[in-house]
């Protein structure tokens, strides 16, 4: 930079050629021209200028290079960046007036800012010179309008130079001063981005050292009172006619090409000339045509243009970009000249007052006009470009990897998320008006500098009476806020506007290359304005700073600031990428890497393509990643497994995010109970996990499935069913309890059409017949269990294996055969049976059926024993008390206390509602005494006499069996149950699920997932399907965890469930996951073949996408030694 | 005669463009060749596209027509393709394939163009293309502007003796760069292709 700085000052007494940008031409030229002061404010394409003069004034103070660079130090320019274009123009003014020569910078909007002292000045008078220089944007490269500021010229009666290339500007810039010293009129010299950012051939010179002793005269035009405007303004006119305006006017139409020909004459001003000139050149038209070039455009060159136009040209065109400035102004000296030529301007062929010129239409426009075929080349274009340019995606800017503002924008997208919220964000101009784009999508408003704050009061104003007031939300930059923002801000707090003002505080001026402000200052001959304590000064009562990067200590304040009532201001403090202080905090020995196996995989699911949760649960479903943030409990998904396989994660998640017909339709994607589930099942993922708090999943379900409307809807399921690609295989299931319904449910989704044989008159198996109605919702069963015909499933009721139906036969009938018969007839204690008579005793299924079917064969009053220390012994129990409150239970069982097999939670409820358990017990002796039973029962380990008893019945409820007809076919186990190598029993087709399968955990969620994994046998066998069984984890968890020997634990919530689940993070890498793409967008962020990646060439070591990851896949590790070198920019 | 008039440069921000342009300008400078060039780098810091146009000869601006590039210089494959209607059949193209993918591709809204069927399609329908598949692994990856344009001096007609190009490079690089610039740019000159699918 300094060899830059050296080169732009270093004076030549010989031309010196060079090649510049249109902008570095316009701060030699000023400084050639003896410029002592430079105000500016930073705006594309005009910055280059004001940063020459930056660097240029931080070289010439700087005392080294006082020492080294004597001569280049000896006349230091000023400079500043004032906070607005209004100050700088007005301080510009006042340095004039102090007869210091000044240049003020701008780009278009900025003079919109600086018209006030604009149109006043120019009736009184100045000092020593001022040059404006304001650079327009035609097709808006980086402008919030593409206005012409040409129109400045003749609005503040001013002259108006414009430029067709970086020479011409050089040289105009020159002209400027010399002009404006003469009249005592400010000169403006009007860019566009094709002269400013261009660079071509400028001749340098000597530079003019003349100083100028400031001083300040007392002249009565200083005063601008009414009585003196109305002079003052025929003065400034005379002004404009003044000889040295003329003459420059004479100097700056310049005859550009003088053709033979005279039919055809062009009138051109700015980068038009420059096309045109080319255009014409390559197609050897120059000699053909006549063209005028005009460099001063107010006050217009009459003369000249009359001159030109009364050539006798058959034909003139007007080439300008923007509006028809020139072209008005032609027409009118042709008409008050009565001449008859024919003009073409905007409209004429591809002329249009939008957008910027280019080769290609000044082409077309010259070939029309000339009415000759032009090339602008002998080319021949390339054949069908469009097959790879229809495809190409757009680039747009982002935000840089590391920005601060990514990182807020991140934040408020979890503090106060937009998705189901009618939240309004009124942003701003500058580098954080990205965040309007994909993927951060948190800005409403982008309208023009410091408007965001104004925005955002009169919103809140408009909707402050109606029933729709709320808080409005205004984003804007740190350097927008001194801008002209404070202004508004000021207003905000007067009005008492209920507005959170969010300062993106990055430290500098982002967008326009790191400029400093009042609140950001690198230089000491600056004050720094500390943000915070100038608002709290201003009388705001909530006033934070906080650290983007730090979400989770920034997360409250957030939530503080958009609770108050009134003006609130977070000041979002953290350095710009490109700032010493950004880059002095990384520590470089440290890399940032994505572990593969937890960025976007799936734990739990083989077959994704199975109706995986993955279609429901919202994309940008933001809860996991607040959940990482905030909850107090974080378990991994691998704790919470279900042997059923339900998505546990996507389903707690779903409810996080307040979506609960999602959270059902997760259950439903592997299971059909989840309402039943939600009653009846043990929840092994909570009690199998090694975490100490766990997710209540079964409570949730609960919640979720007693929502009727939800419940109801059955309809992914039944679509799926009915979309499946059909198998043509048929499948017999023999049984319709748990294992057989969840076969089928499984199988129709897979294509497979279904018949279930069932002995019952109605599906249900042991859960309709052997839990109680109070433990469960039997009506809900009904109707989940009832949805199978709707997808498909052909029920046979009142069929019993050995008496309608074959066990043979329906392996030859069918493609493969499910048995799924239970375990239904009771095991008998022989000492009971032998010793009480029939109608004394009775075994727990017997019992517990004929109570579900509202029977009552116990007298009130009774004693009851139960023998058995299972499920359906406590049910039975708790049965036989809901009977009657006066009847008197007591369980005996073999186990200890804490080794009951019964679910902790029936025992726990069964001893509130006050039943007697004798564990470790067993009956020693029984006997009938008239109509009492006469017990003696001893302790089981101890074998001492424990207590002697009467009752009225005994329940005997010690396991179940089967009555297995065709059981001479396969290998069976001593409690008669089916041994099977995968469900697959060996004999022919033949699978087995349920409780008759051997091993297999007896409870329902172990029969559900034995019936599915008998299905993915079937599947295997007839359609060669790849995957395996996906609950086998947890199966194993649950079948080698015969009872929950757990505590009980308190997880059970029963109070405001919204409130509770907060606390928790469920987290499981998952293959739908994309959250970071989404959400944070970071440009380092790559994903191949499905996975993020961190590009070490952009990554700037920020680290927040390891705190953003939900699945805390990425992480920090050490650069080996060879691999670290320090890396400069160039 | 083919002669090189104007060059095109595109690429992304930050991969050295707007440094590269710079010393094809000193090098036209040094040999006495009118020169102009048009940048457009609205955002280039934010990850934008940027292109530079650079006009060599009396009255040829850096604008960049239809069909009016005679050499492109692409820094990044999807910005190479994107610059396919300036290109004619006359022209020549040397780029490299360093990828950087845009949003859209990440969040897979789009896809990132297949290179190979690309560099096949130039192959076809240009004069001269050279496709750097792989840079070596010696070179920092905000050299390869520099890298190719070592290459590119081999390429026909190219407008500059390579000389001139290290005459540039010693007037406009100073510093820490100007050994590591040289360095790439003759590592570029020596570069033989490999695998060629062009």
């Amino acid at each position: 930079m300094i060899d830059r700085t050296v080169k732009i000052l270093t004076p030549h007494f010989l031309p010196y050629k060079t090649c510049v940008m249109g902008n570095e031409g316009i701060a030699r030229a000023a400084l050639e021209a003896g410029v002592n002061g430079v105000f500016a404010y930073p705006g594309t394409p005009s910055t280059e200028i004001s940063e020459i003069f930056n660097h240029v004034n931080s070289f010439q103070t700087n005392p080294s290079n006082k020492e080294k660079y004597p001569e280049l130090t000896s006349d230091p320019v000023y400079f500043e960046y004032s906070i607005n274009e209004k100050i700088a123009l007005e301080k510009a003014i006042a340095y004039s007036i102090g007869n210091r020569s000044a240049l003020c910078v701008m780009k278009n909007v900025g003079m919109n800012v600086a018209s006030d002292p604009l149109m006043s000045v120019t009736y009184q008078t100045i000092g020593a010179p001022l040059v404006i220089v304001v650079c327009d944007d035609p097709g808006c490269h980086s402008s919030s309008n593409e206005q012409d500021s040409r129109y400045w010229g003749p609005m503040a009666s001013v002259p108006m130079l414009n430029p067709a290339t970086p020479s011409d500007a050089f040289e105009m810039i020159k002209q400027a001063f010399e002009l404006s010293g003469k009249i005592k009129l400010p000169v403006i010299v009007r860019t566009t981005t094709r002269v400013s950012h261009t660079r071509g051939i400028v001749t340098y010179g000597n530079i003019n050292h003349e100083h100028r002793i400031a001083q300040f005269e007392r002249l009565p035009e200083y005063i601008n009172i009414p009585a003196r405007t109305a002079t003052a303004h025929s003065r400034l006119l005379d002004k404009l006619k003044s000889e040295s305006v003329l003459s420059l006017l004479k100097d700056n139409s310049r005859l550009i090409l003088n053709g033979s020909n005279n039919d055809l004459g062009i009138i051109s001003s700015g980068v038009a000339t420059a096309y045109a000139t080319e255009i014409l050149y390559q197609n050897n038209f120059s000699k053909n045509v006549n063209l005028l070039d005009l460099g001063l455009i107010h006050p217009f060159p009459e003369k000249e243009v009359l001159a030109f136009l009364e050539k006798g040209f058959k034909k003139i065109l007007i080439l300008e970009e923007l509006d028809a400035f020139v072209e008005n102004a032609v027409r009118n000296i042709a008409q008050r000249n009565n001449l008859t030529v024919n003009i073409y301007g905007k409209g004429f062929s591809d002329l249009v007052v939008t957008g910027e010129f280019s080769i290609d239409l000044i082409t077309k426009v010259l070939g029309d006009f000339s009415e000759t075929l032009f090339e602008k080349n002998k080319n021949i274009p390339l054949d069908n470009p469009e097959i790879f340019l229809d495809k190409l995606p757009q680039r747009p800017p982002t935000l840089c990897a590391g920005c601060p503002h990514r990182a807020t924008y991140y934040l408020l997208k979890l503090a106060i998320p937009r998705e189901h919220s009618e939240l309004i964000m009124c942003g701003d101009i500058g580098c954080f008006g990205l965040g309007a784009l994909p993927p951060l999508k948190m800005i409403d408003t982008i309208n023009h500098m410091g408007m965001s704050i104004s925005m955002a009061q009169g919103l809140y104003e408009s909707f402050h009476d109606s029933e729709k007031s709320r808080k409005v939300v205004a984003l804007l930059g740190d350097g927008t806020f001194f801008h002209s923002g404070l202004s508004s801000l000021v207003n905000a707090i007067y009005t008492r506007a209920n507005i959170l003002v969010i300062i993106f505080d990055n430290r500098t001026i982002g967008m326009t290359g790191h400029q400093s402000h009042p609140g950001a200052v690198r230089v000491p001959k600056y004050h720094e304005i500390d943000i915070p304590t100038l608002i709290k000064g201003l009388g705001v009562e909530v006033v934070e700073t906080i650290n983007p990067f730090n979400i989770h200590d920034s997360f409250e304040k957030v939530n503080k600031a958009m609770a108050h009532n009134g003006v609130s201001v977070l000041v979002s403090k953290a350095p710009c990428i490109f700032l010493p202080d950004f880059k002095d905090r990384i520590d470089k020995k440290m890399k940032i890497v994505v572990d593969p196996a937890r960025c976007n995989s799936c734990e739990n699911h083989e077959d994704v393509a199975l109706s995986c949760s993955r279609c429901y649960a919202p994309k940008n479903n933001l809860s996991r990643a607040k959940a990482k943030l905030l909850a107090e409990i974080s378990i991994p998904g691998s704790e919470q497994l279900c042997p059923a396989n339900i998505c546990n994660h996507g389903f707690f998640n779903s409810i996080l995010e307040g979506d609960y017909k999602s959270a059902v339709e997760i259950v439903r994607d592997k299971m059909l109970f989840a309402r039943t589930c939600g009653d009846i099942c043990h929840r092994p993922c909570e009690l199998f996990s090694n975490e100490k708090n766990v997710v209540p999943i079964k409570k949730l379900k609960h919640l979720v499935s007693s929502i009727d409307e939800n419940f109801r809807d059955f309809s992914q399921p039944i679509k799926r069913a009915k979309d499946a690609i059909r198998k043509n295989k048929m499948v017999a299931i023999v049984g319709a309890g748990p294992a057989g319904l969840s076969a089928a449910y499984d199988l129709v989704q897979s294509g497979y059409e279904v018949t279930i044989f069932e002995k019952e008159n109605k599906a249900g198996g042991m859960v309709t017949f052997a839990i109680p109605t109070f433990r469960m919702d039997k009506a809900g069963f009904d109707y989940e269990a009832t949805q199978l015909a709707e997808m498909g499933v052909k029920f046979q009721f009142n069929t019993a294996l050995g008496k309608e139906i074959f066990l043979e036969k329906l392996a030859d009938e069918y493609d493969s055969v499910i048995l799924a018969i239970g375990m239904n007839k009771a095991k008998t204690l022989d000492i009971i049976e032998d010793n009480i008579p029939v109608d004394k005793r009775m075994d727990a299924l017997a019992f517990l059926k004929s109570y579900n079917q509202g029977e009552n064969i116990i007298k009130d009053g009774s004693v009851v024993l139960i023998i058995g220390g299972g499920n359906s012994a406590v049910d039975a129990a708790r049965s036989v008390k809901r009977i009657c409150q006066d009847n008197t239970v007591i369980i005996s069982c073999i186990e200890t206390e804490n080794l009951l097999p019964a679910f902790a939670e029936e025992v726990k409820h069964a001893r509130e509602e006050g039943i007697d358990f004798f564990a470790d017990s067993y009956v020693k002796a029984c006997s009938l005494i008239g109509e009492k039973i006469n017990i003696s029962l001893h302790g089981y380990l101890s074998k001492h006499i424990l207590r002697e008893l009467h009752c009225d019945y005994i329940i005997t409820a010690i396991g179940q069996t089967t009555e297995l007809p065709a059981i001479t076919h396969f290998n069976i186990d001593e409690n008669l149950r089916v041994k099977s190598d995968s469900c697959f029993t060996g004999y022919k087709n033949v699978f087995v699920a349920g409780d008759i399968s051997s091993g297999n955990n007896m409870s329902v969620i172990g029969a559900i997932a034995s019936g599915k994994k008998a299905v993915i046998g079937i599947r295997k066998l007839l359609e060669g399907y790849k995957f395996g069984y996906e609950g086998e984890k947890a199966l194993e968890r649950l079948n080698t965890n015969p009872a929950p020997t757990i505590e009980l634990r308190s997880t059970i919530i029963d109070g405001n469930i919204n409130l509770e689940i907060e606390k928790y993070n469920l987290f499981q890498s998952c293959q739908k996951c994309n959250h970071c793409i989404d959400n944070f967008g970071c440009p380092a962020m790559v994903k191949v073949n499905g996975k993020v990646q961190i590009d070490m060439d952009r990554c700037t070591l920020c680290g927040l996408c390891i705190d953003v990851c939900p699945n805390n896949a990425i992480h920090w590790e050490t650069v080996a030694e060879a691999e670290f070198e320090p890396v400069e920019t160039i | 005669m083919n002669m090189i008039k104007k060059i095109l440069i595109a690429g992304v921000g930050g991969q050295g463009i707007v440094y590269l342009s710079n010393i094809i300008v000193e090098a036209a400078m040094l040999s006495d060749i009118p020169v102009n060039v048009s940048e457009i780098h609205g955002l280039s810091q934010r990850g934008g596209v940027v292109t530079s146009g650079i006009g060599l000869g009396e009255h040829c601006t850096g604008f960049i027509g239809k069909a009016g590039v005679d050499l492109l210089i692409g820094l990044e494959p999807l910005e190479t393709q994107r610059c396919l209607p300036y290109l004619h059949k006359n022209s020549s193209v040397i780029f490299g394939n360093y990828r950087v993918q845009p949003y859209s591709v990440n969040a897979q809204m789009a896809e990132y163009p297949d290179v190979n069927v690309f560099v096949n399609y130039l192959g076809e329908q240009c004069r001269e293309v050279v496709f750097i598949k792989e840079f070596p692994e010696n070179i920092d990856h905000v050299l390869y502007n520099i890298f190719q344009l070592g290459r590119a001096t081999r390429m026909k007609d190219f407008p500059f003796r390579a000389n001139k190009i290290d005459e540039a490079i010693n007037a406009t690089v100073t510093g820490y760069y100007k050994d590591k610039t040289l360095n790439a740019f003759n590592l570029g000159l020596a570069y033989e292709l490999k695998e060629q699918s062009a």
